[in-house]
């Protein structure tokens, strides 16, 4: 017999199941039964000649076939309207207790205690052993035992008419009481051995068949899990939508570990609270319990710290924040494990469930391996959407750049149109020439700056992939000083230069344009803002893995409140547009993107009236002295490429 | 000679010259405000027939705001009377941003635009057409 599993299921169910098919079974053998009857009456009758109660006989045999109709329509009946075990459990008992009265009817009619017949009964004891438990097929065998004694008995003191199939059997038996003793002796001890020896071997089977349920069931289960496993690995492949790699997360999570819910909770940009971000499951009461805080939530400072933790016992836990919120949701077990990116941890991914003692070590380890897989795919969907937002920011960048530029270009030609087209009174021919040419030449720069905005959009594009490269840092140090040497004499201003660095260059990873770009503004700058007598130091140390260089000043200062805005496009101090009224505002922002963009960091102290100073540290890339040694002349390098 | 006056709102001092020479060399008398707020108190001062603003100017949509405030207000505001003054904008959008301005009267009561750079005999033509002169 085979049985199809759809989904997990129950053993119990299988029994069931097993129960159903076996009356079906049942029912067809019992018309064989009944036709045997009915054909074997006839040959006695007409082979043999033997007399017997032929009319009696026949009836019997009909009568097996009438109530197996009976049981045929009612079985359909129970399929139809999808019965359950207990109906079905009831027609059995009906079928066999009806079975084994035409069984004590053909014994009686065939001779009684003499009956060969006798022998089937042991078919239906054994079919009553297979259909039922240990006591209900006991008590079938005692019902036969009963029937046929009974039979016997009354056949014996003459209360019913002894019945024979005359010419099988010479001397009469029915009458000698030591032959009915011996025989019903022998039937009953016969009839419970084949009762014990059934049940017990049908039993052992039945427990085997559910071990093979049970298996089935648990492979079932670690299939799903692998379909889980496997689903989220597709996730991590085929979106970057953070918000759709979080529900897909829980649902599957929560589904394949066949738990009441999941959550997935990620640190806030403090560092310090988790926000839920994906929950399937749980309330929005519980939801709405308060904030997840590091610092009152030992759970989450215990997972956090890499360890999976498994709560068998909720409502007695001291980790818990919020016990009785769990305790009001139902929750009595949780499993939670850390999501854990390349540089620290993410967030949480929590298995919730209504019962105690619910997460073995098998849901240990697969929610661990879920959790690792979902960190990836948080982790590169954080990733897209920080590369979506910059890409926000660079177009509002342009947007920036494009007003700024455009703007005062504009007015220039707005005024010498003006000029030209002689609303500024009279002008000597020589001078409309003249201004028609600046005229040109303005109008050449607005084009300019459109086609330089359009090369800086392409721009950006390129610099993520740029190739960086070993620069030594004095070099490019020394050729802004370089640079700025006339510009600080001609105001008076003394430019110092030192180094405090161990032999030999000082590598740092990075192109040397971006590297000049960030020294240039700085000492420019700090030229720019640094009143005639005053002087501009520019000092160079490094900490083997560090170089750091510091440009001081002792110029007009930064007001304490420009300090946060100072690295923002297009902001100038206060005090430096009144110094200075052409500026862009951009040069620190510049410098500030270059300085990260190497792997590093810039900082400043400033003091109004007396000075600035901005510290840029650069990581020393150490390895490449050995690896590159001819880059410490940057043309070889190109030379190199250029191979 | 015309005398109608006209306001004109930008902060740039330079771009406010580069209108106020052909529009006073054409005849009318001519008010500035460096800002939107100063804008406000110049039109109770000034009573003008037009007002040429830009769009970009404390904030990015400061000139649409102003506009808005003009042509919007309440019977009981104080700027009720001054309902009716058409509004050239000054804008430099066009050229750089896929975004299109374009005059709605559900939207921006504005009655026209003008493109930076701005040419002084275009721009006489539009105030002319504004005023129906």
């Amino acid at each position: 017999m085979t049985i199809n599993i759809p989904g997990p299921v129950q053993h119990r169910k299988i029994v069931e199941a097993e129960l159903v098919a076996s009356i079906g079974w049942l029912i067809r053998i019992r018309w064989i039964a009944g036709i045997c009857v009915l054909l074997a009456t006839w040959g006695i009758e007409t082979i043999f000649g033997l007399h017997a109660p032929y009319t009696a006989l026949y009836l019997t045999g009909a009568g097996i076939l009438l109530y197996n109709a009976f049981f045929y329509l009612q079985n359909r009946r129970l399929v139809e309207r999808d019965a359950s075990a207990p109906d079905y459990m009831q027609l059995a008992k009906w079928q066999v207790g009806m079975d084994w009265v035409a069984m004590t009817l053909l014994i009686h009619f065939s001779g009684g205690i003499e009956s060969p017949v006798i022998m089937f009964f042991f078919f239906h004891i054994i079919i009553a052993s297979i259909f039922f438990p240990p006591r209900t097929a006991y008590a079938f065998a005692l019902l036969a035992i009963g029937l046929l004694s009974a039979t016997a008995l009354l056949e014996y003191t003459g209360v019913l008419p002894h019945e024979s199939i005359y010419g099988l059997l010479d001397a009469p038996l029915y009458q000698n009481g030591l032959y009915v003793i011996s025989m019903l002796v022998f039937f009953s001890s016969t009839a419970l051995v084949a009762a014990y020896l059934t049940s017990t071997i049908h039993e052992r089977l039945r427990q085997r068949e559910e071990q093979i349920v049970r298996l089935t069931e648990s492979l079932q289960m670690a299939t799903t899990r692998l379909q889980t496993l496997n689903e989220g690995a597709r996730v991590v492949g085929s979106t970057l939508d953070l918000p759709q790699v979080l529900e897909r997360l829980v649902k599957s999570t929560a589904e394949a570990m066949g738990v009441h819910a999941c959550s997935i909770r990620l640190l806030d940009k403090t560092g310090h609270k988790l926000d839920p971000v994906a929950v399937y499951g749980l309330s929005q009461a519980y939801l709405d319990k308060g904030p997840v805080d590091l610092e009152a939530n030992p759970l989450a400072r215990e997972v956090l710290s890499g360890k999976i933790v498994n709560i068998s016992d909720a409502l007695s836990s001291p980790l818990l924040q919020y016990p009785e919120e769990a305790r009001q949701e139902g929750i009595q077990s949780m499993l939670s494990a850390p999501l854990v990116g390349k540089i620290g941890p993410l967030g949480i991914l929590r298995a919730y469930a209504v019962e105690p003692a619910r997460f073995t070590q098998d849901d240990e380890a697969f929610l661990a391996a879920i959790a690792a897989q979902g960190s990836i795919a948080i982790e590169n969907a954080l990733a897209y959407r920080a590369v979506e937002q910059l890409d926000t920011v660079k177009s509002q960048f342009i947007r920036t750049v494009t007003h700024e530029l455009r703007s005062p270009v504009s007015v220039t030609r707005s005024l010498l149109r003006n000029i030209v087209a002689g609303y500024a009174g009279q002008v000597t021919e020589q001078q409309l020439d003249i201004l028609s040419r600046a005229s040109r030449r303005v109008d050449f720069l607005q084009k300019l700056i459109d086609d330089l905005l359009e090369l800086a959009e392409g721009k950006t594009e390129i610099r993520l992939y740029e190739q960086y490269e070993p620069v030594p840092l004095e070099r490019v140090i020394q050729q802004v000083i370089k640079r700025y040497e006339v510009p600080a004499q001609e105001k008076d201003i003394a430019l110092h230069w030192n180094e405090e660095t161990a032999d030999g260059e000082t590598l740092v990873l990075a192109t040397p344009e971006g590297l000049d770009r960030i020294f240039n503004n700085l000492v420019s700058n700090a030229i720019k803002y640094t009143p005639s007598g005053g002087r501009v130091k520019i000092l160079l140390s490094s900490t083997g893995d560090e170089a750091q260089v510091t440009v001081e000043d002792s110029g007009i200062g930064i007001p304490e409140e420009a300090m946060g805005n100072l690295f923002e496009e297009f902001y100038r101090a206060s005090n430096a547009k009144a110094l200075e009224r052409e500026g862009t505002g951009l040069g620190l922002t510049i410098v500030k993107d270059l300085v990260e963009r190497f792997g590093g960091r810039i900082s400043l102290q400033s003091t109004v009236d007396i000075g600035t100073e901005f510290t840029v540290i650069l990581p020393v890339e150490i390895a490449a002295t050995q690896t590159f040694p001819h880059t410490a002349q940057p043309g070889a390098l190109i030379a190199d490429h250029e191979d | 000679m015309n005398s109608k006056r006209i306001l004109l709102v930008d902060d740039d001092p330079d771009l406010r010259l580069a209108l106020r020479l052909p529009l006073e060399s054409a005849g009318y008398s001519v008010s500035e405000a460096e800002s939107t707020s100063a804008g406000k108190e110049a039109v109770k001062e000034v009573d003008p027939d037009l007002i040429i603003l830009d769009v970009m100017m404390d904030t990015t949509t400061a000139g649409f705001q102003f506009a808005l405030d003009m042509h919007n207000a309440k019977p009981d505001s104080e700027f009720k009377k001054y309902r009716d003054v058409p509004i050239i904008m000054l804008t430099a959008i066009h050229s750089t941003t896929p975004l299109r301005f374009a005059p709605d009267e559900d939207y921006l009561p504005v009655q026209t635009f003008l493109e930076k750079p701005v040419d002084p005999d275009v721009l006489l033509a539009k105030v002319r057409e504004m005023l129906g002169v």
